[in-house]
C-alpha cells in the first residue's frame, strides 16, 4: 500500500470532522430552509399606486427586524405588494399597515386585511426531480470512467469515483448545515458546482495516474 | 497582411459584441425596437402564476319526496309547490365532514400533480396546508396557463348511467386510459376523437351494457335525437381501437321496451363527467374490445378550430386519466406573482460577473502582453456569442442556467490561458476535452431530462462546450498562430 502523505491525512481528517459535525447538526437542529420553502404567513396590500420594493423593504426592516422577509409584486400593474414572513403578529400587522398608509397615503384597515398561511415545501419534494437525472448521469459517467481507466482497475476506479462524488456532496451538505446556509434555490446550483468540480478533480488525477502507468509499461 | 487578418478578426468580434450586448435597433412605428431576441427566464427569476385552492364550502339543495327519494328537475318548483307535494328540502354540503381528511387532501394534491405532468408541465411548486386542506400551486405563466388552471380543481368523476333509472353502470374505476386521436379526411378536414379504453372489468361491463342497450332500428327521429347538448359531440361505436377514422356508427339506437301503443321506447345510457352530461346514447352492436370512441365537434379544416377542439379533448383525457378527486376544491386565489429576485439584484449580479471577467482578462493581458490582449479580445467575442446562442436556442434561464454560463466561461478561460501559454495546441485541446468529457456527458444527459432547470443547465453547458470547441479552433487559434508567425 502506498504511503499516504501527511497533507492528505490532514485533509481527510478535516473532511471527516466536518461531515461528522454536519451529521450531528442535521440530526439535532435540522437543516435551515429558505423562507420560500418554510411555513410562513403572507399579507397582501393593495396600494393603488406604483411602489418600489426598496421602500417597502425599509418598512419591513423596521417592523420585522432580524427576520427574513420576501417582498413580491402581485399582478402586472405593480400596485399590490405581497409580504411573506415566518410569523406576523396582530401588532406587527397593525404597525405595518400604519406605516404603509403613511408612506402611500392609503386608507388600509388592519381588520380588513387577511393574513394567509403558506404551507412549507417538503425537502424531499424539492430534491425529488433531481434524483433521477443525477443517478442516470452518475451511472453513465461511472461506466465511461471504468472503460477509460480500465488499466487502473475497473472496480477500483468505479469505487473511487463513487466515493469521491458521495464525499464531496456530503461535505457540501455538512458545510450548509454548519454554516446554516439555507436550503433553497441555490442548493441545486451548489450541488452542480461541487459535482462538476469533483469530476474535474477525479479525471485530472486519473489522467496523471494513467500517464504514469503507461510510462511504466513502456519502460 | 497579418495585421489585416488580426484587425479583421478583431472587428468581427467587436461587431458580435455590439450585437450581443447592445442589440440591433430598427424603427418600428416611430420607435426604435431591438431586433435581437430577448432572454427568457424561468419562473424562479421571472415570476409565477399562483393558485390557491380551498375546500368548497357550498351546499347543494336537494329535494326529496315523501319516500325519501331524490326528485329530479326541481329547479322551477316554488317553496309552496314543494310543500303542497309533500317534498322536503335538504341542504347537503359539497364536501361532507367524512371527506375532510388529511389523506384525502394528500390524495388531491397527488392527483393535481399528475394532471400537471400529463399536461406537459414539469416545473411547478405544490404545497398542502394539512390543517385546512388548502393547496397552493405555482406554475410558469404562458399561453397554456389558464387552460391548465381550469383543469386543476375539476373533480374528474366519470360515470356511465342508465338515462332513466339513474343507475350507475360504470365509473372511473373501470377506465384504463383515455387518449386523444386525430382522423384526417381529404374533404371534411380533421376530426378529433376521444378514445376511452376500459380495463378488464370495464371491458366486461361495457360488453354487457352495449348488448343490453342495442339498436333495433334506425329512424330519422333517432338521428335527431342523437345530437347531444354537449357541443355537437357524437357517439361513435368503434370496432377498431387503433384507428380513429375507422368505420363508426352515429345512429342512435334503442333498447327494446314495449310502450302502450305498441311502439318501442328508446332507452339510453348517459355518460357524465363531473355530473355534467357528456353524451346520451345507445349502441348499434356490442363493443367487445373495451374501447369507446367519441368524435369531438365536427370535422374542420381550420387549424385554430382543430387546435381548440384538440385542447378540449386533451383536457378531458387528462382529467379522466387521473383518479377522481376525493374532495371538491374551488379556486380562491389566482394571481401572477413576480419573483422576489428583483431586476436590481439581477443587474448587480451582472455587474459583478462583468467585473470578475474584466479582472481575469487584465490578468491575462499582464501575463501574456500582446498575446494576452488578443486572448482577451477572443474571450469577449466568445462570451458575446454564447449569450446570443442562449437566446436563439430558446434556453429558459434559471439559476441553474446561470451556473451553466458561469461554468462555461470559467472553462473557456482555462482553455484560452493554456492556448496562449503553449505551442502544441492539438495536445491542449485533447487534454482539455479528455478532462472535461465527464462534464460533457453530464451536459448531454441533462439536455434530455424533462425537469426544466436541469435541462436548461444541460443545454447551456452543451452549447457552451460546442462553442468552446468551434470558436477557439477558429478564432483563438487563428489569432495565436498569426501572432506567433508575426514574431518569427
Amino acid at each position: 500500500m502506498k504511503n499516504i502523505s501527511k497533507k492528505t491525512k490532514i485533509i481527510a481528517l478535516l473532511v471527516a470532522i466536518i461531515i461528522i459535525a454536519g451529521i450531528i447538526i442535521i440530526l439535532t437542529k435540522g437543516l435551515n430552509f429558505e423562507l420560500k420553502y418554510e411555513t410562513a404567513q403572507k399579507i397582501q396590500l393593495y396600494l393603488a399606486k406604483e411602489f418600489n420594493i426598496s421602500d417597502i423593504k425599509k418598512i419591513t426592516d423596521e417592523i420585522f427586524p432580524n427576520q427574513d422577509v420576501i417582498i413580491q409584486t402581485v399582478e402586472i400593474f405593480n400596485e399590490t405588494v405581497g409580504i411573506t414572513v415566518n410569523n406576523i403578529t396582530d401588532e406587527q400587522k397593525s404597525n405595518l399597515i400604519t406605516k404603509i398608509n403613511e408612506k402611500y397615503g392609503t386608507e388600509l384597515q388592519a381588520d380588513e386585511i387577511e393574513i394567509t398561511n403558506i404551507p412549507h415545501t417538503r425537502g424531499r419534494d424539492l430534491i425529488k426531480p433531481y434524483i433521477t437525472p443525477f443517478v442516470v448521469v452518475t451511472i453513465i459517467i461511472l461506466i465511461y470512467l471504468a472503460i477509460r481507466y480500465k488499466k487502473l482497475g475497473i472496480l477500483r476506479t468505479t469505487a473511487l469515483v463513487a466515493f469521491c462524488i458521495a464525499i464531496a456532496q456530503m461535505l457540501l451538505l455538512s458545510i450548509m448545515a454548519i454554516t446554516r446556509i439555507p436550503i433553497g434555490r441555490i442548493t441545486i446550483p451548489l450541488v452542480l458546482i461541487v459535482y462538476m468540480l469533483s469530476l474535474m478533480g477525479i479525471t485530472t488525477n486519473f489522467e496523471k495516474k494513467l500517464k504514469e502507468k503507461n510510462k511504466e509499461e513502456e519502460i | 497582411m497579418k495585421k489585416i487578418k488580426i484587425l479583421t478578426i478583431i472587428l468581427a468580434i467587436v461587431l458580435i459584441t455590439m450585437v450581443s450586448f447592445f442589440g440591433v435597433y430598427t424603427q418600428v412605428q416611430n420607435r426604435m425596437e431591438n431586433q435581437i431576441k430577448q432572454y427568457s427566464y424561468a419562473m424562479d427569476i421571472e415570476g409565477t402564476r399562483s393558485v390557491r385552492l380551498a375546500l368548497n364550502d357550498e351546499t347543494n339543495t336537494i329535494i326529496k319526496d315523501a319516500q325519501g327519494n331524490e326528485v329530479e328537475d326541481t329547479e322551477e318548483l316554488t317553496d309552496e309547490q314543494i310543500q303542497e307535494k309533500g317534498y322536503t328540502k335538504e341542504e347537503i354540503p359539497v364536501n361532507s365532514e367524512e371527506v375532510k381528511k388529511v389523506e384525502n387532501y394528500k390524495k388531491s394534491k397527488e392527483i393535481i400533480e399528475k394532471r400537471l405532468k400529463l399536461q406537459g408541465l414539469d416545473n411547478y411548486i405544490i404545497k398542502l396546508e394539512e390543517n385546512t386542506g388548502d393547496i397552493i400551486v405555482e406554475i410558469k405563466e404562458n399561453a397554456q396557463t389558464d387552460s391548465i388552471i381550469s383543469n386543476i380543481n375539476t373533480v374528474g368523476k366519470f360515470e356511465v348511467i342508465d338515462s332513466e333509472t339513474k343507475e350507475v353502470l360504470m365509473n372511473n374505476n373501470d377506465l384504463k386510459e383515455v387518449k386523444v386521436m386525430y382522423g384526417v379526411d381529404g374533404t371534411s378536414g380533421t376530426t378529433i376523437y376521444l378514445n376511452m379504453e376500459f380495463d378488464k372489468e370495464g371491458t366486461k361491463k361495457l360488453k354487457e351494457i352495449t348488448s343490453t342497450y342495442k339498436t333495433i332500428e334506425e329512424t330519422e327521429e333517432n338521428e335527431n335525437a342523437e345530437e347531444t347538448e354537449n357541443e355537437n359531440i357524437e357517439e361513435t361505436n368503434t370496432t377498431n381501437s387503433t384507428n380513429a377514422t375507422n368505420e363508426t356508427s352515429t345512429e342512435t339506437t334503442e333498447e327494446v321496451e314495449e310502450l302502450k301503443d305498441g311502439t318501442e321506447k328508446e332507452k339510453q345510457v348517459t355518460i357524465k363527467i363531473d355530473d355534467s352530461e357528456f353524451t346520451t346514447t345507445s349502441f348499434k352492436k356490442p363493443v367487445e374490445n373495451g374501447i369507446l370512441q367519441f368524435s369531438m365537434g365536427s370535422s374542420s379544416t381550420d387549424l385554430d378550430s382543430v387546435n381548440e377542439t384538440a385542447g378540449r379533448a386533451t383536457r378531458i383525457a387528462t382529467i379522466l386519466n387521473c383518479e377522481a378527486m376525493p374532495v371538491r376544491y374551488e379556486i380562491e386565489e389566482n394571481q401572477y406573482i413576480y419573483s422576489d429576485i428583483t431586476n436590481e439584484q439581477l443587474q448587480m449580479a451582472e455587474y459583478i460577473a462583468l467585473g470578475v471577467i474584466a479582472l481575469a482578462l487584465i490578468v491575462l493581458i499582464i501575463r501574456y502582453k500582446l498575446l494576452g490582449i488578443l486572448g482577451a479580445v477572443s474571450y469577449v467575442g466568445f462570451t458575446s456569442l454564447l449569450m446570443l446562442i442562449v437566446r436563439y436556442t430558446n434556453i429558459v434561464l434559471s439559476i441553474e442556467g446561470f451556473i451553466g454560463i458561469v461554468a462555461i466561461l470559467i472553462l473557456n478561460y482555462i482553455l484560452v490561458n493554456k492556448l496562449l501559454k503553449q505551442d502544441n495546441q492539438n495536445e491542449i485541446y485533447k487534454d482539455f476535452f479528455i478532462k472535461t468529457l465527464p462534464i460533457i456527458i453530464l451536459s448531454i444527459v441533462f439536455c434530455f431530462i424533462v425537469w426544466e432547470p436541469i435541462s436548461n443547465f444541460g443545454m447551456v453547458m452543451f452549447w457552451g462546450f460546442f462553442l468552446i470547441a468551434i470558436y477557439n479552433m477558429i478564432i483563438t487559434n487563428s489569432l495565436v498562430k498569426i501572432k506567433a508567425g508575426k514574431e518569427k
